[in-house]
């Protein structure tokens, strides 16, 4: 039984539509000549099924092949589904970090950030964020999606953002080059400007990632700032393992709220930290599930691994805004039940697929 | 007290090795397994992230150091410690057992290690002190400095110590940096952590405190974190090598030690010198001798020490008797392949089809190796591995001592005494031990390789009316 009434894409965040459901109703929201999008309406020639007919739930979605190395070179308006109409309401068009390889786009339509940033602010009422103060954002901003999620979180959980600027691609460059001492500067810089803001603004939610968190853990003047201003502190972008964030929350920040954010641009959104690990656990992450779901898999095989084993993460994204299904990830993780009810994997433990042992000898002794 | 026999017996389950902070012990959750040369885990180390190590240089950094005379009777007291006590809950036999599992250096060695290591500690103070040049005094209270003097100081107060884990006895002389005061943060071996855990728990016991020397293993962004903390940094890991050209950094670099033997000494008389420079210390050292050069034939000398060494028996590291280095059968492995390689175009008198002899546990004996090279020149004879390999070569006069460059400990036996003064004279042998003295022979008070001192202070002018 094929839908027609599309309405369980446009539920609201809280909603909790059935997982096979709302598949159903993606496919043939992405697939109909009439609301599809151009890159997808041409890609489902190529495909040895027919999405609308074939693809019965959530289950199905590994039935795609993983299409977002194609990403880096699709014209974005053929990315947007035709449903959205002549001038699709679009937040912005967002980039991958770039780090292997050129970056891959994606386009945001603002019922999608909407939906997103309302859950994650209810999130963050779970986890003891207060509402309305100012929020500083030492985060990306440019292409990639964070720097957007964080001015709609200040917002609307907060009232005023502040934000400083952040290139991550430009520091990837300088260290790749051996340029450590200019990577550093940049940090410094960075840091310079949070800190002008933190002595002068009454900051009450600090949104940076774990590398400039700990510049900052670094200088005495702005700890004693953060201590006395900021009750809750978000981080992402790259991972916090759980002896840092054990010393941040019993030593270092102690009276601050520490919430981790894990996303990527290809999903158009982030997990969220869950709520009670106890210091020294690592973090686990869950996700906007049934839109944005995680699998812990083996990369060698494709299927799941054990929970509480470690594999490769594959997401994906199925809303009206966008059909993303199998991405790979670079990240590892343990694989962890996700919240009871709720479909896919949470993640744990993430990491960067490991480099392997070479047993070349170094000469010498030492 | 057990017997050292059922000490050497393998132990059940890892022990927990952590961190020494500035706070006491600390125990993370990112920890690395310490297996023994058969793949058994012995221990799991605590790795300290960088955002502890950053707190950490700055609690040294804030503290002060114990006063001079403090410092010297508890350097005094850790080397008994180190030599006597149960520390970590280890007693002085666990340890060497402990030691001689993950290492595979004979237990014999390791005992050795023990006693050349506490006495090292024992006399830092004095030896370190050696290093003073003749015109500078220690203190600016020494009543000369009252008609202005030069006064010898630290070029820093942190010193970041990272250990390379080839032998428990390169341990002796870090601990001459805090007989001058520094605060010193000591990055442990993975591969062998139990030597600088214990010394640094004896040398708290005895009075150190826990801001003025600290043990941080550490993976290697936060041993990056280590060295950038720090004023100075000195060791023989591959985080040091990175920075090997930082003028505030001191790299250990391969030893490539020598023997030399002219035409007017018969190398007959000099045989067990010889071999006991190789084999010592199961071959593991920088100071073990890794070329030997006669002037003449060399194949009856090569020949002559392949056979001493051919003897040795083929025992795993905790039995009394073995003399020979163990390794995992992976890594063992790994080792034939690139001496064998190197190996191409010498002349093989011992394990020139293979060196590798499994003990069926996962481990194997790096069982001894002599090649002959054809010439002084042969880059063979810069290949220091760790283990008894030995490469030799016919040296002439027109060789001179342009073959003999970059050695740590060359010993020459020759009656040519311009030779010698030419030897003492090159910058980059680093020792000349003249006559049979082994290549590994040390006394506290010489230096090894320059004296530390040399790196760790500088001598300023102090007038005081």
């Amino acid at each position: 039984m094929r839908p027609t009434d599309l309405s369980i894409l446009d539920l609201p965040h809280h909603a909790d539509p059935d997982p096979d459901e709302l598949v159903r109703a993606a496919m043939e929201w992405h697939f109909h000549p009439e609301t599809g999008s151009p890159f997808w309406l041409e890609r489902a020639r190529s495909l040895d099924f027919d999405p609308r007919a074939d693809i019965a739930g959530h289950a199905d979605l590994r039935l795609f092949p993983n299409v977002a190395n194609e990403l880096r070179d699709v014209p974005v308006a053929d990315l947007v589904p035709r449903g959205y109409g002549e001038r699709p309401d679009v937040v912005g068009v967002f980039e991958s970090g770039g780090t292997t390889g050129a970056p891959k786009r994606v386009v945001c339509p603002a019922d999608w950030l909407e939906k997103l940033v309302g859950w994650s602010n209810a999130n963050l009422d779970v986890h003891g964020f207060p509402r309305g103060v100012d929020w500083l954002g030492i985060t990306p901003s440019g292409p990639h999606v964070v720097g957007e999620i964080f001015r709609r979180s200040a917002r609307t959980h907060g009232r005023y953002g502040f934000q400083v600027d952040l290139d991550p691609r430009w520091v990837k460059r300088l260290v790749a080059e051996g340029k450590g001492g200019q990577a550093d500067a940049y940090a410094e810089h960075v840091v310079d400007q949070a800190a002008h803001i933190l002595r002068t603004q009454d900051i009450g939610v600090l949104t940076v990632t774990p590398p400039l968190l700990e510049r900052i853990a670094q200088r005495e003047e702005l700890v004693e700032l953060v201590n006395k201003k900021v009750r809750a502190i978000r981080w992402g972008g790259t991972q916090m393992d759980p002896d840092t964030a054990a010393l941040y929350r019993t030593e270092i920040f102690p009276s601050a709220v520490l919430y981790g954010h894990y996303g990527s641009t290809m999903i158009l959104g982030i997990a969220g930290q869950r709520h009670g690990g106890p210091p020294g656990e690592p973090c686990v992450f869950d996700t906007f599930s049934p839109y944005i779901t995680f699998q812990v898999v083996d990369p060698a095989t494709g299927e799941a691994v054990p929970y509480g084993e470690r594999g490769q993460v594959v997401m994906h994204h199925v809303s009206r805004a966008l059909l993303l299904p199998n991405n790979l990830e670079r990240d590892t993780a343990t694989r962890v039940p996700a919240p009871e009810g709720r479909i896919g994997d949470s993640a744990a433990d993430i990491a960067p697929v490991a480099r392997f042992d070479d047993e070349d000898v170094i000469e010498g002794v030492y | 007290m057990a017997s050292p026999q059922q000490e050497n017996q393998p132990q059940t389950g890892p022990s927990m090795l952590d961190a020494l902070g500035p706070g006491g012990p600390y125990r993370t959750r990112t920890r690395q397994q310490v297996a023994d040369v058969t793949g058994a885990v012995v221990a799991e180390l605590s790795l300290a992230p960088a955002l502890f190590v950053n707190r950490t240089m700055k609690a040294l950094r804030a503290a002060a150091p114990l006063p001079a005379a403090d410092r010297a009777s508890a350097l005094a007291r850790a080397a008994e410690l180190f030599r006597t006590a149960t520390l970590g809950g280890l007693t002085p036999g666990e340890y060497e057992a402990s030691v001689s599992r993950v290492s595979g250096l004979p237990i014999s060695d390791v005992r050795v290690a023990t006693q050349t290591c506490a006495e090292r500690v024992s006399h830092s103070y004095r030896s370190v002190q050696l290093a003073r040049p003749a015109g500078a005094v220690a203190d600016w209270r020494d009543p000369l400095v009252r008609s202005s003097q030069a006064v010898w100081t630290r070029r820093g107060d942190v010193l970041a110590v990272h250990v390379p884990g080839n032998h428990p006895g390169t341990h002796g002389f870090w601990p001459e940096a805090l007989a001058l005061g520094y605060r010193v943060a000591v990055r442990p071996s993975a591969r062998e952590p139990f030597t600088a855990h214990r010394l640094v728990l004896a040398l708290r016991e005895a009075g150190f405190g826990d801001d003025q020397v600290v043990l941080l293993p550490c993976g290697h962004q936060a041993a990056d974190a280590l060295v950038r903390g720090a004023d100075l940094a000195y060791g023989g890991d591959e985080i040091i090598r990175q920075y090997a050209d930082d003028p505030g950094v001191l790299s250990l670099q391969p030893g490539r030690s020598k023997i030399l033997l002219t035409a007017d000494t018969e190398w007959r008389d000099h045989l067990d010198m010889i071999v006991d420079s190789v084999l010592r210390h199961a071959g593991s050292g920088c100071v073990n001798a890794t070329a030997v050069l006669v002037e003449g034939d060399a194949a009856p000398l090569a020949g002559a020490v392949a056979e001493r060494l051919a003897v040795l028996p083929s025992l795993p590291p905790h039995d009394e008797k073995a003399r020979l280095p163990v390794q995992s059968v992976k890594s063992a492995r790994a080792m034939e392949r690139f001496v064998l390689d190197r190996a191409a175009g010498t002349r093989a008198w011992l394990g020139g089809t293979g060196f590798v002899d499994e003990l069926g546990d996962g481990s194997a004996v790096l069982r001894p190796v002599v090649h002959q090279a054809d010439s002084a020149q042969a880059p063979q004879l810069g290949t220091e591995v760790p283990f008894p390999c030995v490469w030799v070569a016919p040296w002439s006069r027109e060789d001179g001592c342009a073959a003999l460059r970059d050695t740590l400990v060359l010993t020459v036996v020759t009656e040519d005494h311009a030779l010698v003064q030419e030897l003492i004279d090159e910058p980059t042998i680093s020792n000349v031990h003249v006559g049979s003295h082994a290549t590994h022979w040390h006394r506290p008070g010489l230096p090894h390789d320059g004296y530390l001192g040399e790196f760790l202070m500088r001598s300023k002018t102090v007038a005081h009316v």
